[in-house]
């Protein structure tokens, strides 16, 4: 069954339509790569799904029911989660804490108030030592650097265990060996999670593989494996109309 | 983080000592002085408990003195039915001044304790949860919050004034009798008084403190950061800010009941705008991210101004001025943040002192070592 899909999904900010009538449908344990031209709307479509920005045309439907008017901390709790492309972890609060904001299979106000003390082995503990951060648990995540922080909130998408997860740009400021690693991780969640990632760098694309979607103008402009897409003529044109094929 | 709360330990342990056991001792057991210090104490709970909602979770409460207010106002009125009982119909001295006929049904069930002391908590929390869900709800976050809690304030100040027949007016509501607590009579002059307003204070200090390391306080503060990347974790954010903003209320409400019982009136200044904002600058002085920090700078404040206020009739409001000018250019942390950094620059000095020693020692031994390694060859 189709996990999620969504139906001529539109969005207008002013006069601009940042996404146009995208329709798209991932599988259950899908791992999708979002590509496209700068200003495509990649990062805007996440915006849509994750519910951050509410569309003005279409709808979203994530196991078969109707998202598009839930509040964003609704859609979390129904599985989706969120990775942003500027690491968005908490800077006061130590790498512990983060994550222990990050495990909310139980976000209510109530069983908040009985919960005193992060249970640290178990999934936590094999977390942070993939993550390798085993040794700044008590440090304030605003003292790390960036690398540790991306990682930080990727281990935090790990905690959270939502089935479907949204990257933007997961490995940007991540270097060779760092991107490599992250790419082994997402080959580990296929599966059992879906993802869709947002990137650029086209050696991570081939890397984790998985279907591409590139889309061009807020619109689907092709969708394939990583070759095809390459191949595709209406692809490169969209490229190189941006002014580059840096990417492609 | 556990030296941290190592030290946030001692720091409970001396204010323990220090209100009830330094204090008395130092003002001699003397009615009178505990009870000014017993007022303190009063207005150092409010100050924490604006700690609560503005240290932990961002918002800046600019209306923490209605809530207090209304705690206050619940409480005289009790009192007041009690030494109103001699009175035709029961009916408190003001009301007969501006014609009243009867009793009003709204101060009808203040003849029983239980529920005035009910209603001196749930009616702030009640409050509360109505503006807190209507912002909250909305999304309204920080100078936004601090305006509509100031107008609030402001709009329930004036209600309490202009209704003159229901509330005393500008005169509030004097004349008390003293309250009766299991058959205890409180005397507002006595130690055993004290110890219950210092005793009302620590249980306060210990549920609000349950409430900050719970992970809910984990979670407001993640919210102090950032709402909207909290939300897609999937906690309802404005859910957890109303609950602190209820929480707060209801330790100013209890703060206001006993401020009462200490002063034996209730007035509408209790609701003013200088009142409130004086809540801010005690918990500033103190130190916003800390409860008892933020009870010490609302106790050391009113100490000084009650030294201040009897060299200089007028001009301590210029030095309290003066001193929340200091503390926000100065400390903005507030004392807590000051003997924190001094802490830290002490443990680090010893470290550093230590790594060095043992640094000296290692070269030391390598010397010794050096001539042994040439006599072996």
């Amino acid at each position: 069954m189709a996990q999620l899909e969504l139906r001529g999904l539109a969005v207008q900010f002013g006069g601009v339509r940042a996404v146009d009538g995208l329709d798209l449908t991932l599988q259950d344990g899908e791992l999708r790569c979002l590509i496209g031209p700068n200003g495509a709307g990649k990062s805007t479509t996440l915006d849509l799904i994750c519910g951050k920005t509410a569309p003005t045309g279409g709808e979203i439907l994530f196991d078969g029911r109707n998202i598009t008017g839930l509040p964003e901390f609704r859609r979390a709790r129904a599985g989706i989660g969120r990775k942003f492309q500027t690491p968005s972890v908490f800077r006061e609060l130590t790498v512990i804490e983060n994550l222990e904001i990050a495990r909310s299979a139980r976000p209510g106000v109530f069983s908040s108030l009985t919960v005193f003390r992060s249970r640290y082995p178990g999934r936590m503990q094999e977390v942070v030592e993939l993550v390798e951060l085993a040794e700044e648990l008590h440090t304030r995540a605003g003292n790390l650097s960036h690398g540790q922080m991306q990682w930080l909130e990727i281990a935090m998408l790990l905690m959270q265990d939502a089935r479907l997860i949204l990257m933007d740009e997961p490995t940007a400021g991540m270097t060779i060996q760092e991107t490599r690693k992250t790419g082994e991780i997402f080959a580990s969640l296929r599966g059992s999670h879906t993802m869709i990632v947002v990137e650029h760098d086209m050696n991570f694309v081939r890397q984790i593989a998985g279907t591409v979607t590139v889309m061009d103008q807020g619109a689907l402009l092709a969708e394939g494996s990583i070759q095809e897409v390459e191949r595709d003529p209406a692809v490169r044109a969209a490229y190189l109309g941006d002014g580059g094929n840096g990417h492609a | 983080m556990n030296n941290r709360f190592r030290f946030d330990c001692i720091g409970y342990g001396l204010f323990l000592g220090l209100i009830l056991l330094v204090v008395p001792w130092a003002l001699d057991f003397d009615g009178f002085e505990l009870n000014t210090f017993a007022r303190y104490l009063t207005l150092g709970m409010v100050a924490m408990a604006l700690a609560l909602s503005w240290g932990g979770a961002g918002i800046l409460n600019l209306g923490q003195a209605a809530t207090f207010g209304l705690g206050a106002y619940i409480m005289a009125m009790h009192l007041k039915l009690k030494a109103s009982a001699h009175m035709p119909d029961g009916m408190p001295d003001f009301m007969g001044w501006t014609n009243v006929e009867s009793l009003p049904w709204f101060w009808e069930p203040f003849h029983s304790l239980p529920v005035t002391i009910l209603a001196g908590f749930l009616v702030p929390v009640l409050l509360a949860a109505v503006i807190g869900i209507f912002m909250f709800r909305g999304r309204i976050t920080g100078v936004f919050v601090a305006i509509i809690t100031l107008a609030f304030l402001v709009a329930i100040q004036l209600v309490f004034i202009e209704e003159q027949r229901y509330t005393g007016g500008f005169n509030g509501i004097t004349g008390l009798a003293p309250l009766e607590l299991f058959g205890w009579s409180v005397d507002n002059y006595s130690l055993s008084f004290y110890y219950f307003v210092s005793g009302c204070l620590i249980a306060a200090l210990v549920l609000a403190l349950g409430l900050v390391r719970s992970k809910v306080g984990l979670v407001l503060r993640a919210i102090k950061e950032d709402p909207a990347r909290v939300r897609f974790f999937g906690y309802d954010v404005a859910r957890y800010e109303t609950l602190a903003f209820c929480a707060s209320a209801a330790i100013a409400g209890w703060a206001g009941m006993l401020y009462v019982l200490v002063l034996q009136f209730a007035s509408p200044t209790y609701m003013g705008v200088p009142f409130s904002l004086a809540i801010v600058i005690w918990c500033a002085v103190g130190g916003r991210e800390s409860l008892v920090a933020a009870a010490l700078g609302g106790i050391i404040v009113n100490m000084l101004e009650g030294r201040l206020s009897d060299l200089f009739v007028d001009g301590w409001t210029l030095f309290l001025g003066a001193l929340f000018i200091l503390v926000v250019l100065v400390m903005p942390r507030g004392l807590y943040g000051l003997f924190q950094n001094l802490l830290e620059r002490v443990t680090e000095f010893y470290r550093q002192a230590r790594a060095e020693r043992r640094e000296t020692l290692a070269s030391a031994q390598s010397i010794v070592s050096e001539p042994t390694d040439k006599g072996g060859r």
